[in-house]
């Protein structure tokens, strides 16, 4: 057999390491269109903040390659796939055929469409180019804007703070976070943004970037001018599908998979940033471009290309955000549009928030500011979908913690599908 | 109660908590505080700075009582989530093993695991699991210093005819 994977980031790499564990003989061949390899882009952010160094980047041993027998192309971009040849091509024209072949190509970030954005010293943060680019100018840098108050904005912005820059994050919103979290929580995770030296504006957006060759400042849509010698486009990402709408695999707002994670053609699979899989929480289908979801699928695709029949169960959003010591999660739905069909359970203090939705008394989705200890039994509880009538009173309770999902877990044992879970409660009676 | 026996090594034992027993004593937190000081002294491990952390928790249901800690997951959703690189599996022991030199503190872990069972070391702002006492050679900490004996390591076939002999 001949394996293929285009994309050598969590879900291409986790794919790898998966047929390697279980097939020693076929050939395993990845592609990536970066030379830097087996790096977590996640930690990107915190290697230009400074917290880490290069070396700290890798997730997998620097060696993982050569240890699981993996045929590289680093630094070659696949360009095209022949479906009917079943072969890839890459840029300079070399072909790769196939058995099975996993597209993990992920994301890209999203621009935006202003004069100026062309200009020496405008960003997104994606890959460690893009990192060691920005680091690369830092001495040079006073002043820096952020375009975007997400979760991908604030976090260029408090990286680049550590650096001890004047950070400004320009939100078009009228709140932090608009998409994960609400006015009241989104005012506690400002809060310590500002406290520790970063500006927002909200309500504005950026009009024009400024300067001669390199960036001299923004121009906002409100007639404010901001100076600036960097900008970083913090904007969410967009999936790479061209390669597979080009293919003819069906594509929305990305790859369409089945629940084996198996595209349009049966002997294509995809995985991660740029499928788009059945969302747990949501009931439908969604791109959940996120690193454990990458891994999860990567792992998933790459038993069903195996033979193995594994049903993928489903991705969910979830974020975790420490802001200079406040931490924060989000999971599921967590802004419900049609607020009616979904109850509330909520508790606010002075740094702290919890928020619940629940539908048919099943939790959807949380949200955690401050205090995040009962982020993973929630977690299970979505996951799992369980019926949480009995225990819904505690959930927001400060000690709500394991022990207090116990009795739910011995009367549904069967759903939750960790064998761990029934070995705590063997004695429980 | 086994306290003298080597300390076992394979995938099919873990610690398990017999609810009937545990009186929330909390022997088990400080024993694993202990364990993970510099001294290895209570006395002294008191004063350390910063104070030593347990990986273990004592916790209500209802009148009942658990003492509980990692379950180190066949599949663990911890080191799918974790992000640095710091969670990994040990085949051959199974443990879910924690780096702390890799881990960069962005609560992915404590964002899915199940039983709450990793939590914030705020002042390292590092992740803390039970990393089944490395520097011991007999029975883990926790387990040796229960004193009702509701804390047992072996095979969950040896823990179920544990729990029904007393039940007779």
């Amino acid at each position: 057999m001949n394996y293929v994977i285009i994309g050598g980031s969590a879900a291409g790499v986790t794919a790898a390491e998966t047929i390697r564990k279980q097939d020693k003989e076929s050939s395993v061949t990845l592609i990536s269109d970066e030379e830097f390899a087996l790096y977590s882009r996640c930690l990107l952010t915190y290697f230009i903040a400074g917290t880490i160094n290069e070396d700290k980047l890798y997730f997998k041993d620097k060696n993982f390659y050569k240890e699981n027998d993996v045929k590289t192309y680093l630094g070659k971009k696949a360009v095209s796939i022949d479906r009917k040849k079943k072969s890839v091509s890459l840029e300079g024209g070399t072909k790769i055929s196939y058995d099975k072949l996993l597209i993990a190509t992920g994301a890209t970030p999203k621009s935006v469409d202003i004069p100026g954005i062309e200009k020496k010293g405008v960003f997104t943060v994606r890959k460690i180019d893009d990192a060691r680019a920005i680091i690369n100018m830092l001495d040079s840098v006073k002043e820096i804007a952020v375009l975007g108050g997400g979760l991908i904005g604030l976090r260029d912005a408090y990286a680049l703070r550590q650096r001890d820059k004047k950070v400004t994050v320009i939100v078009k919103s009228p709140q932090v976070l608009s998409q994960m979290v609400d006015m009241d929580a989104a005012r506690v995770i400002a809060s310590i943004l500002e406290k520790n030296g970063i500006k927002i504006m909200t309500g504005v957006a950026a009009k024009e970037i400024t300067g001669k060759g390199s960036v001299e400042g923004i121009l906002l849509d409100n007639g404010e001018r901001l100076a600036c010698q960097l900008v970083v486009i913090g904007k969410g990402v967009k999936p790479n599908t061209e390669i597979a709408s080009v293919a003819g695999l069906k594509v929305e707002d990305g790859i369409v998979v089945n629940e084996f994670l198996q595209t349009s053609d049966k002997d294509i699979f995809a995985a991660g940033d740029v499928a788009e899989t059945y969302d747990i929480a949501r009931e439908s289908k969604r791109i959940n471009a996120l690193w454990p979801c990458a891994i999860e699928q990567g792992e998933v695709a790459a038993l069903n290309m195996l033979g193995e029949k594994k049903t993928y169960d489903g991705s969910l959003s979830m974020n975790s955000v420490d802001f200079f010591g406040l931490a924060s999660i989000s999971m599921g739905i967590t802004k419900p549009k049609e607020e009616k069909k979904y109850e509330i359970i909520s508790r606010t203090g002075e740094n702290s928030y919890k928020k619940f939705i629940l539908k048919d008394n099943r939790i959807v989705g949380m949200v955690l500011v401050g205090d995040i200890r009962p982020a993973g039994v929630v977690s299970a509880l979505i996951k799992n979908k369980i019926d949480v009538s009995s225990i819904k009173e505690k959930i927001v309770d400060d000690n709500f913690n394991y022990a207090k999902i116990m009795p739910v877990v011995k009367e549904f044992g069967d759903k939750f599908k960790q064998e761990e879970f029934r070995d705590t409660v063997l004695s429980f009676k | 109660m086994k306290t003298k026996d080597q300390k076992p090594k394979t995938k099919d034992i873990k610690i398990y908590c017999d609810i009937t027993k545990c009186v929330g004593c909390r022997s088990c937190e400080i024993a694993c505080a202990v364990e993970h000081s510099k001294s290895k002294d209570i006395f002294s491990a008191v004063r350390e700075k910063p104070l030593p952390k347990k990986r273990v928790t004592t916790e209500n249901i209802g009148a009942k009582i658990i003492s509980l800690h990692c379950q180190h997951c066949e599949d663990a959703p911890c080191i799918k989530a974790c992000m640095s690189g710091a969670l990994s599996k040990d085949e051959k022991t199974g443990a879910t093993l924690h780096d702390k030199e890799k881990c960069v503190g962005c609560w992915m872990c404590v964002m899915v695991c199940p039983f709450g069972a990793i939590v914030r070391d705020i002042e390292n702002h590092i992740a803390v699991k039970c990393d089944l006492c490395p520097d011991r050679d007999e029975d883990y900490a926790c387990v040796e210093a229960c004193p009702t004996g509701a804390l047992f390591t072996g095979t969950k076939e040896e823990f179920e005819k544990k729990i029904k002999g007393r039940k007779k």
